[in-house]
């Protein structure tokens, strides 16, 4: 890469080099122009991405009334408060912690089904393949207003199609059931983004050679055999990154969550981004909401050793 | 590999399904077992997606009956007229357009050079940076949103297209970078390298040869810098709270709140908000698969 050095076009014979020649050889330089075309995005990201999560890191230590501009150190406070005396914040841990795994887990599972019946070629694939791809692109809002009027309690297609088939007697208020809710949250969740695992699958599974396939057929293997042997192995890679990406986003989640029940009803789906969100915006405690956050960020740098540790990502950046 | 020890009662269930049924009969089961799988796979999938468009076309009436129509009986286009007569609707539109198109330039133009720069250039650092991209792939959007509203609160920020725009890109760029790093890696260097031998300069052989041959990349990353700013909620939901200035998801949220909930309005709205996905889906479906292959992670 870049291994070649340029000849440069026109040579400037004896005397001193001019400005012009100068300008010249600095356009040629490899490390003024890495960083020269890198310059618009550091700045961007020193801007929105490293600017503000310092400021929440260090927000987190004060504390800020949303209606004051005084910021008062209060040292750990905040976050003595969320671990020792706020009931609420661990009920928020475990419900993040049910939201994201949940999800993940059906993610996983279905996205792989699906992308397993998608690789055969069949009549109608690019017609099916379109469909499939298509949660993927449509808003999160439209996924969660479709979602809230399928499960409407009173004219809901989920509740008027069970009765009609005898499957319940009496209509589900899905979202309005603080037992039912966070499930209802995963099926929607799941209906989105397991693309995103069925479109990783079916990259992976193009990747394994058909002969390993043919030598398990001619040593009697059965297509179960032929899945756990050959498939499941050559995809675990790939599940434990999708299972940690996805974790670490659905852990995070806020949008699907907040635009299907706002945290309700009675704080059953309040995970730790809606907290966080409420926290800042109901009880104008900027300061706590930050420290919530800034305990996201922590499961964020956890996850991220990991990926790093583990996986290399900046060596599979290469064309196959 | 042997297939004779510790057998489960799954395999052995399949043992004796291959070795009693007869050939012809096991072909002809999985075929149509396949062909039940795809079914229900595009029945499941493409479900959602047929009530919202069957709803938009629905008087109310009819949308508030207790039996579930799978043909709408009278088809109608009034929910689409009431967005634009009775709600904002149009001036939602129009703010997505501006916050997504000012995102897509801001994203393509600077993911651009910096996918060219990781490729091309050897410079000290490189790694760090480049491992800060792929980390910051990971960051969620409310993490960054919360202080992003005290921020741009003082910068006076709030409610303004810059504001917007500024946020969007943060939440793009990662995967932007990421697809154009990969995909200047698939544009061999040789071209550029004979244009330097005919004298260009760096910059020249970057902006004649590279960037060129990388379009389909350019594009790839445009639709996907767009669709992020047109689907996000979380941003625009703490940044964007006048209603003049708020884009299409959070405008929406808006009808829900209203008193009586009309949702012949809100599914017809869901459509023309999904409409440029369908179309993206129908039209650009090659780009977007070569983007998804090549950026790998979608």
């Amino acid at each position: 890469m870049g291994e070649a050095t340029p000849t440069s076009g026109v040579e400037t014979s004896g005397g001193e080099p001019t400005l012009r020649d100068r300008l010249g050889d600095l356009l040629e330089n490899e490390t003024f122009l890495g960083y020269g075309s890198l310059s618009p995005v550091m700045l961007l990201f020193l801007f929105i991405a490293v600017f503000p999560i310092i400021w929440a890191l260090a927000g987190s230590f004060f504390a800020i009334n949303a209606f004051n501009p005084v910021w008062e150190w209060t040292g750990i406070s905040n976050y003595q408060h969320l671990f020792f005396e706020d009931g609420f914040y661990w009920s928020a841990v475990v419900k993040s912690v049910i939201f994201g795994f949940g999800s993940v887990a059906v993610q996983v599972v279905v996205g792989i089904i699906f992308a397993l019946i998608l690789q055969r070629s069949f009549r109608g694939n690019a017609f099916a393949r379109a469909v499939v791809l298509l949660p993927y692109l449509v808003p999160v809002i439209v996924v969660g207003l479709v979602f809230q009027w399928m499960m409407n309690p009173n004219y809901g297609v989920f509740n008027l199609l069970a009765i009609r088939f005898g499957l319940i007697n009496e209509a589900i208020n899905f979202l309005g059931n603080q037992d039912i809710a966070m499930y209802a949250l995963i099926v929607a969740a799941s209906w989105k983004w397991s693309i995103f695992v069925v479109m990783m699958s079916l990259a992976r599974l193009e990747a394994i050679p058909s002969g390993y396939y043919d030598a398990a057929r001619v040593n009697g293997a059965n297509a179960w055999q032929r899945f756990r042997d050959i498939t499941l192995p050559n995809l675990k890679g790939m599940i434990i990154l999708v299972v940690l990406l996805r974790g670490i986003w659905m852990f995070n989640k806020f949008d699907i969550i907040w635009i299907m029940t706002r945290g309700g009803p009675s704080q059953s789906t309040t995970t730790l981004p809606v907290y966080a969100y409420r926290v800042a915006f109901n009880q104008w405690q900027l300061g706590e909401s930050l420290a919530i956050a800034s305990t996201l960020f922590l499961t964020l740098v956890v996850g991220a050793a990991i990926y790093f540790g583990k996986f290399n990502p900046e060596q599979e950046v290469r064309v196959e | 590999m042997s297939y004779t020890t510790s057998k489960s009662p799954i395999e052995r269930l399949m043992d004796y399904y291959v070795r009693n049924v007869p050939h012809a009969t096991q072909k002809r089961i999985s075929t149509w077992l396949f062909r039940f799988l795809v079914g229900a796979t595009v029945i499941v999938v493409g479900f959602p997606t047929y009530v919202m468009l069957k709803a938009s076309i629905q008087p109310e009436l009819e949308l508030f009956s207790k039996t579930f129509l799978f043909v709408p009986r009278n088809p109608t286009f009034e929910n689409f007229a009431g967005l634009f007569t009775e709600t904002s609707f149009a001036r939602f539109y129009l703010n997505s357009i501006v916050a997504a198109l000012g995102t897509m330039v801001i994203s393509v133009v600077s993911a651009t050079l910096a996918g060219y720069s990781l490729t091309r250039f050897t410079f000290p650092g490189k790694k760090r940076l480049a491992q800060s991209v792929l980390f910051s792939y990971m960051f969620p959007p409310l993490l960054l949103a919360l202080p992003m509203f005290m921020i741009w609160r003082d910068l006076q920020l709030l409610n303004s297209y810059p504001g917007i725009i500024l946020a969007h890109s943060a939440h793009a760029l990662p995967f932007d970078i990421w697809l154009m790093w990969k995909f200047f890696q698939t544009v061999p260097i040789s071209y550029e390298e004979s244009a330097w031998i005919y004298g260009a300069s760096r910059l020249r052989a970057m902006r004649d040869v590279a960037i060129p041959m990388a379009l389909p990349g350019i594009i790839a990353v445009s639709i996907f810098s767009f669709a992020i700013s047109w689907s996000d909620f979380t941003f625009a939901n703490l940044l964007l709270t006048q209603e003049s200035m708020k884009t299409l998801p959070i405008g929406m949220l808006g009808f829900i709140e209203q008193q009586a909930v009309n949702w012949g309005l809100i599914m017809s709205a869901s459509v023309m908000m999904a409409l440029p996905a369908f179309l993206l889906v129908y039209f650009l479906q090659s780009y977007l698969l070569r983007g998804f292959s090549v950026g790998g992670l979608g």
